[in-house]
């Protein structure tokens, strides 16, 4: 259709030799942008292009799947649930008031069997179940520059209501490090000293930037409520690791935080024995406490859902790629065949 | 005489005119000048009125401006050469102006206040404010306060820029020398100094530094002329005169007193009501005696006026007022939608704060020495609760709480890229070259920025017709003398290629257009008056060259011995009659408000217009009385046909009224516009009795307009006919084909026009906008009850006839358009006097949606808005109006949108509308190419919108769940204030300005594809559910991936926080990008840079050491599993839209994504193309 030519109407006699002279015509510069009609790629979903890329996607994701279910696979995982079993049964009914009672034996003794060969380096963790360490509550109450700066050490604003006690500023302050975990864990293995390696646990940024090595616990667990650990006041923070660890808040209720690792393989059917001290109180909120022994592989800790996840996805994709051939060939369109506009296909009109 | 200006030039020529007209020039001057009385009688308040003839409508309303006569509270009064006295009360403002907004002291609080106007500002404030309550402190304080912060800082610093520069130019304005009177003298003072009362004196080309009332003109009948193009953008002259009373006196000499009583200041660029008081004198002043503020005086050398409104209060700057503001159609829907949106908003956050009751319910004996809740204080002496209000108030912070954390699930800043890209969209049209004229040189505009998408929406057009379907340039095409037909024309002889000239002292005198003669009748005017056709011919050219308002220009060209004479009027269809008169030897030479100068056939000739009755609305015609040389009185009548015959004599000449009607039946029928020019002999006794009468009315104080008419219409009657005038207006180049494309588009054409019903056929005819294939249904009656019948006549015969077409439709399988029998409706204005506002509407409404076209004639300017009304109200279609006349300002107004047309009719149509270009055909361009592309864009910019705040809600949404329901985001603070304002908003603005569904060749070869809009397919109920769905998918497989990969793992919140952050941006912007058409090297730039943007961001905000995720992203990172999840995320999140999208493009696909892969492999499709449009061909005979 020529209603678009850009031939303008010659507009009568008069104004057309008065718009001959005329020196700052405002006719907008001609331009690729201007005009919109830079270079463009017009992508376009043709059915040899979307089988194409369902197909990629399942040839990408199936090994992936495959590769990671082998690693969690080879993931070696021993985890011992021991928050019930450690309570002698005569406080079986009333677990809270054993775990507060200062002078019951805490002590407790735990024999693990290696399954497999475990190789080095074994990572120790415990595992707390609905423990909210992401509560709103919880994680604001701290205080980054106290912990970072001896020269405001008493900056507790933010660490209510762990902020004083005994009218004077707690460091660490605040809930988190007040409930620093505090069981303890040592191995044997055939009678002797399994040694746990609890350097280098924590994140060496933390270490070096966010925890000061001039800043020292002061006043630290001398509330009415003792929450957890105590910690040395002649060690600095930045080589307090596991408090480190601690402050580093989980993200999901149930977590796992390293405790140490063990430097040596550990053969299959050889049995570990664990003297733990059972001293956190997770009973008042129905929490439960796991010794974690584990290896890790290129991905991580023992999960298989990765691995499924990405068989799942692929298997679909490869499916779905099938189907749509099938789909194609069965009942095909000639693309951009203007007989299926909608004005040429229904003649009637509407 | 010096001949430097051109007025001047005029004059300089005259000496070597023919003797006769010299001797009659120079006397009239000496008379002028020594003050004659008789003279004096015949000008007092003589004509000072600007006459504007054709079928506009500005001038009824002028006219009805200067019918309210001034009381005395709404005076103000002016002391003429005091302004000590005048200013003495201080009520009137001084000449220096203020159009910057603010100053620097007010400008924080004034620019605060009005940017909080915005309802969604003040959510943000609001929500900001909620934050900063200790109990409420979601985010840090700064980070709370950004975004509106940003948005305000913005939005300051451009409005402070803007206002900056209207300083500068009113400083620079302000500080303009003007001469003024001073002590008897003229003495330069600054703009700014200049108060009501002074009197100022203007020289040629110069400003004019505030309203003021004209006292004297270099000219010595007191004419001077002004353009106005800065105060409404026409560039022809206007005439404007002094009062006789005032001419002669010299400011510099005597001492000029009086007092001016005036309206108070109002923005009526075409009104102003006063009198003036001079040596006891009560003078009148009208319109036509003031020259306004930015108006430029051309063509006069000197000109001095008294300053009656200053500064603000002058009329240009009470008009500086900005667009009228609309909202467009999508904006209405998506208000709904962001109902829906808040409603869902207050159910996540009762489900969080209902979660979070039951949690603290459960747990109450145990609050108070969880670990990770401890409710009790002990660092105090006496335990206290810390932190805690009780079960209710807990609730209640928990839900407060909520709404700040999942406060973008309302996207305020989509209000703010719709600005932005509405301006970008903006600039693209502006910047069109297709949309740009040539002839009057101008670009299209855009005058509201809000309502760009409702061009692609368009159902209904109204349009005017002259002008916009026209070019509004009239020619003179032929004329009926005294029963004669002349419109020969056709012999084009070397002498009509030139045209008619006079010479005069070896210099050529021509005018500027060159009309076509008739030989015959130019025979028959070179003749002389002595035959009777002669004489006839001769008063007809006559009243063709003196009854208008038309000023001569003597124009300059290279060549020295040629000058050009351009006829400067307001009326187009006057400019053609004097331009005709003038091709045939009644050259108009001079006119001043006394006399003109006729040339006729070479002999200059002098008349004294002793009276001028102006066009108005009612009469719908226009008189002059002359004094002609040979002391005979002749009024010269000019006007309508329908009022015209009706003030004829008809008991003489029947044959030849009869003859004349006949042939202005045959001229209306070829589309011509038809003047019916009448004259009557007045005896001296008639003469007597008109002029005191009219002496009388335009003194009178009270109803002087109704008393003028009522002279006006005595005078007018028993007419002698002499003939009529056919005037060709000349249709817009490509308006037949623009029209069919709109129609094929599926828009309905309505042409609203004030012409005769034959002319509109014809004119409806040639513009393709009627075919020989309609029936037509003509409604034209002069009462209820006979319109009622015939608009029930006019629905049964329709409804038959799309019945019947109906059933060979079904039977016949032919083109749709081919067998239906379109039906046409064409309805006059008094028959709508009867329709509107009655109950008769609804009928005439059925009818109309009946017929595919619809035609409205003799309309006035409220019926036109009146049917717009009509059916916007019973629809919800859009209507769009597009005009270029004062009369079409109305419809403007009243439609979705106004569209005026930049061209020979003034700007006021262009003031009242949303969009302006130079000619209607341009109208395809916008509406099928821009209108489509714009609704497309914002369609799928709002929605996605929608999703991309709301997946990002749900995310966090999700992790509440997981935190005993108390609000705690693991993604850190600062991305998600950045995620809206830098992370995601770029890619969206730059696709709603840039990306195109299809190019502009596609749009305009299947205008179909305009439907698109009709049917709403870019934003609907259906998508905004489906995106919604879609959105709750995909924020579920964004968080709980990482989270049953993470689970029972080490994993801290910061690191899986930076997971998820990265994750939602990369998601949204894929799923963008996965809906890109058009990928140029901006939308990359936009959507990947935005991605790596978001990873700099991240990386940024997590070398912060005092934030607790110091370092996340770099341990994170250096992890297989998370880029692990991040690509299952992504591919996983983006599958069922992938396959909704590739299952419902290739089986159920709309006509644009054909078009589409139409234009993707062309070369195969255009054989293919050849085949259909041969189809109609071959279907056609069959039935």
């Amino acid at each position: 259709m020529s209603s678009n030519t850009p031939s303008s109407s010659a507009g009568g006699v008069g104004s057309a030799d008065s718009a001959a002279p005329r020196r700052n015509s405002k006719r907008p510069k001609y331009s690729k942008f201007t005009q919109q009609e830079l270079p463009a790629c017009k992508p376009i979903l043709t059915p040899r292009w979307v089988i194409s890329a369902f197909m990629l996607v399942s040839i990408v994701f199936i090994p992936i799947g495959v590769v990671s279910l082998f690693a969690s696979r080879d993931v070696v995982e021993i985890v011992d649930r021991y928050e019930t079993a450690c309570v002698p049964d005569n406080f079986r009914n009333d677990k809270v008031s054993f775990i507060q009672n200062e002078t019951t034996n805490k002590i407790c003794t735990r024999n693990l069997t290696v399954p497999k060969r475990m190789k080095q380096p074994i990572y120790v963790y415990y595992q707390l179940d609905n423990f909210y360490q992401n509560h709103r509550r919880y994680v604001k109450s701290r205080s980054d520059s106290q912990l970072k700066d001896n020269s405001s050490w008493d900056d507790v604003s933010s660490c209510k209501p762990e902020d004083n006690a005994n009218g004077m500023p707690i460091v660490p302050c605040g809930l988190i490090a007040w409930s620093l975990f505090n069981d303890t864990y040592n191995f044997s293995l055939n009678n002797q000293q399994l040694a746990v390696n609890k350097r280098g646990i924590s994140w060496k940024s933390d270490r070096d930037s966010k925890f000061g090595s001039d800043v020292f616990p002061r006043n630290f667990q001398n509330g009415l409520l003792i929450g957890g650990k105590r910690l040395d006041p002649n060690v600095s923070l930045s080589e307090q690791e596991d408090l480190i660890v601690w402050m580093r808040t989980a993200a999901l209720p149930t977590f796992r935080k390293l405790y140490g690792k063990i430097e040596r393989d550990l053969q299959p059917n050889e049995v570990i024995q664990v003297t733990l001290e059972n001293n956190y109180n997770t009973y008042s909120f129905n929490g439960k406490k796991r010794l974690v022994l584990s290896t890790t592989s290129w991905l991580g800790g023992k999960n298989d859902f990765l691995g499924i996840a990405y068989l799942t996805v692929g298997g679909l994709c490869f499916f779905l790629a099938l189907s749509f051939t099938i789909v194609y060939l069965v009942k095909p369109r000639r693309l951009g065949d203007p007989s299926y506009l909608s004005w040429n296909r229904n003649p009637g009109g509407h | 005489m010096d001949s430097k200006t051109p007025i001047e030039n005029l004059y300089s020529i005259e000496p070597a005119l023919s003797s006769s007209s010299r001797r009659s020039n120079f006397s009239s001057k000496s008379k002028s000048l020594g003050g004659n009385s008789i003279r004096e009688v015949n000008f007092v308040d003589l004509g000072p009125k600007p006459v504007k003839y054709g079928s506009r409508g500005a001038e009824s309303e002028t006219y009805s401006m200067s019918q309210r006569e001034i009381n005395d509270e709404d005076a103000r009064l002016v002391q003429i050469n005091d302004p000590v006295k005048t200013n003495e009360r201080f009520e009137f403002a001084g000449n220096s102006i203020r159009t910057g907004k603010y100053s620097i002291l007010t400008f924080l609080p004034r620019n605060l206040f009005e940017q909080f106007h915005r309802v969604a500002y003040v959510y943000f404030l609001v929500i900001a404010v909620l934050n900063q309550l200790p109990q409420l402190a979601v985010f840090g304080r700064f980070a709370s306060i950004l975004p509106l912060a940003f948005v305000l800082l913005v939005t300051a610093v451009k409005d402070a820029y803007e206002d900056y520069r209207r300083h500068r130019a009113d400083n620079i304005e302000n500080n303009r020398p003007a001469s003024v009177l001073v002590n008897h003298e003229f003495q330069q003072k600054k703009w700014k100094d200049i108060q009501v009362g002074e009197i100022i004196k203007i020289h040629a080309n110069e400003t004019i530094p505030c309203d003021m009332v004209l006292l004297s003109t270099c000219d010595p009948t007191g004419v001077a002329y002004v353009q106005t193009i800065n105060l409404d953008g026409e560039s022809n002259l206007k005439t404007r005169y002094a009062k006789q009373e005032t001419l002669l006196k010299i400011p510099e000499k005597e001492n000029v007193s009086g007092v001016i009583k005036c309206e108070k200041p109002n923005r009526n660029i075409y009104g102003f009501q006063a009198n003036m008081e001079v040596d006891g004198k009560r003078v009148s002043l009208g319109p036509s005696n003031i020259i306004l503020r930015g108006c430029e005086l051309k063509n006069t050398t000197w000109a001095v006026g008294v300053a009656v409104y200053a500064g603000r209060e002058t009329k240009a700057m009470l008009n500086n007022s900005g667009a009228p503001s609309k909202r467009s159609r999508l904006e209405t829907h998506m208000n709904l939608e962001i109902i829906f949106l808040s409603l869902f908003l207050t159910a996540l956050c009762t489900v969080v704060s209902v979660c979070a009751a039951v949690w603290l319910r459960r747990h109450r004996d145990e609050l108070d020495y969880l670990p990770f809740y401890r409710r009790k204080d002990f660092s105090e002496d006496e335990e206290e609760n810390y932190n805690y209000y009780g079960w209710g108030l807990e609730i209640l912070f928990t839900f407060l709480m909520s709404v700040i954390v999942f406060q973008i699930m309302i996207p305020i800043s989509l209000y703010i890229s719709m600005e932005l890209v509405r301006v970008g969209q903006a600039y693209f049209m502006i910047r069109d070259t297709q949309m740009y004229d040539e002839a009057s040189n101008s670009r299209f505009q855009c005058r509201a920025l809000n309502i760009n998408e409702d061009l692609g929406q368009i159902k209904y057009i109204f349009s005017d017709k002259t002008g916009t379907l026209t070019e509004n340039k009239m020619e003179f095409q032929c004329a009926s003398i005294w029963g004669v037909d002349y419109n020969g024309g056709k012999v084009s002889s070397q002498d009509q290629k030139d045209g008619y000239f006079v010479q005069v002292d070896g210099k050529v005198l021509r005018p500027k257009m060159v009309v076509k003669t008739d030989p015959e009748l130019l025979q028959f005017a070179r003749s002389g008056k002595e035959t009777k056709e002669g004489s006839h011919i001769h008063d007809f050219f006559l009243a063709l060259a003196a009854c208008n308002t038309i000023v001569p220009l003597i124009v300059d060209t290279p060549d020295p011995t040629l000058k050009l004479i351009d006829y400067q009027g307001e009326s187009p269809d006057e400019q053609a009659l004097v331009y005709a008169a003038a091709a045939y030897g009644f050259m108009l030479i001079e006119r001043t408000s006394g006399h003109i100068v006729i040339d006729i056939q070479g002999e200059r000739q002098r008349f004294n217009v002793l009276g001028l009755h102006e066009f108005d609305s009612d009469r719908k015609r226009m008189s002059v009385i002359l004094g002609l040389p040979n002391k005979s009185v002749k009024a010269f009548v000019k006007g309508a046909d329908t009022t015209m015959f009706s003030v004829i004599d008809r008991s003489s000449n029947t044959s030849i009224i009869r003859a004349t009607e006949a042939h202005l039946h045959s001229y209306s029928s070829i589309g011509l516009r038809t003047l019916v020019i009448g004259m009557r002999e007045l005896s001296t006794s008639e003469f007597e009795e008109w002029h005191s009468a009219f002496e009388v009315a335009s003194t009178a104080l009270m109803g002087r307009a109704s008393l003028l008419r009522k002279v006006a219409s005595n005078v007018e009657s028993n007419l002698c006919i002499l003939g009529a005038s056919g005037i060709e207006d000349k249709l817009q180049g490509g308006v037949p084909e623009a029209i069919e494309s709109l129609r094929t588009a599926g828009i309905k054409v309505w042409v609203l026009t004030g012409d005769k019903q034959e002319t509109a056929i014809s004119i409806g005819y040639s513009s393709k906008l009627l075919t020989n294939k309609m029936t037509q249904i003509i409604v034209n009656n002069n009462s209820k009850e006979s319109c009622r019948k015939s608009l029930e006549d006019a629905i049964i015969m329709s409804k038959k006839l799309t019945t019947m077409s109906g059933t060979t439709n079904d039977t016949g399988r032919t083109l749709g358009a081919a067998s239906l029998t379109p039906v046409a409706l064409i309805i006059d204005g008094t028959s709508l006097v009867y329709i509107l506002d009655s109950e008769l509407e609804e009928r005439l409404f059925e009818l109309a949606s009946n017929c595919s076209v619809v035609l409205c004639c003799r309309v006035a300017p409220l019926q036109k808005a009146g049917i717009v009304a009509l059916v916007k109200k019973r629809t919800s279609d859009m209507t769009l109006a597009i005009g270029d006349g004062a009369n079409d300002v109305s419809m403007i107004q009243m439609a979705d949108v106004g569209v005026g047309i930049s061209g020979q009719e003034g700007r006021q149509a262009v003031m009242a509308s949303d969009f302006a270009m130079g000619q209607f055909r341009f109208l395809v361009t916008l509406l099928l190419v821009h209108g489509h592309w714009n609704y497309q864009r914002m369609g799928y910019m709002i929605l996605y919108n929608f999703y991309r705040n709301a997946v990002f809600v749900l995310v966090l949404f999700w992790y509440v769940l997981f935190t005993c329901f108390t609000l705690t985001t693991a993604i850190n603070e600062w991305s998600s204030v950045l995620y809206s304002v830098i992370y995601t908003s770029v890619p969206t603005i730059v696709v709603g300005i840039l990306d195109k569904d299809l190019s502009r060749r596609t749009l305009l070869k299947y205008p179909q594809l305009y439907g698109a809009g009709h049917r709403e397919e870019c934003y609907n109920k259906t998508l905004f559910w489906i995106t919604m769905i879609d959105t709750v998918w995909q924020s579920a497989v964004v968080f709980y991936i990482p989270l049953l990969a993470y689970w029972r793992s080490t994993i801290d919140a910061s690191s899986i926080g930076d997971l998820w952050t990265l994750a939602v941006v990369i998601l949204v912007n894929l799923h963008l990008a996965m809906d890109v058409i058009r990928w140029n090297w901006i939308t990359h730039a936009a959507i990947w840079g935005s991605i790596i943007a978001t990873f700099i961001c991240v990386i940024i905000i997590d070398a912060v050491p005092t934030l607790v995720g110091y370092w996340a992203i770099f341990h994170i990172a250096r992890t297989g599993l998370f880029w692990l999840c991040l690509l299952a995320i992504i591919v996983t999140a983006l599958i069922p839209r992938f396959v909704v999208k590739v299952l419902y493009q290739f089986y159920t696909p709309c006509d644009v994504q054909i078009a589409r892969e139409a234009e993707k492999f062309q070369a195969e499709i255009q054989s293919a193309a050849v085949e259909v449009e041969m189809n109609p061909i071959l279907d056609h005979p069959r039935p």
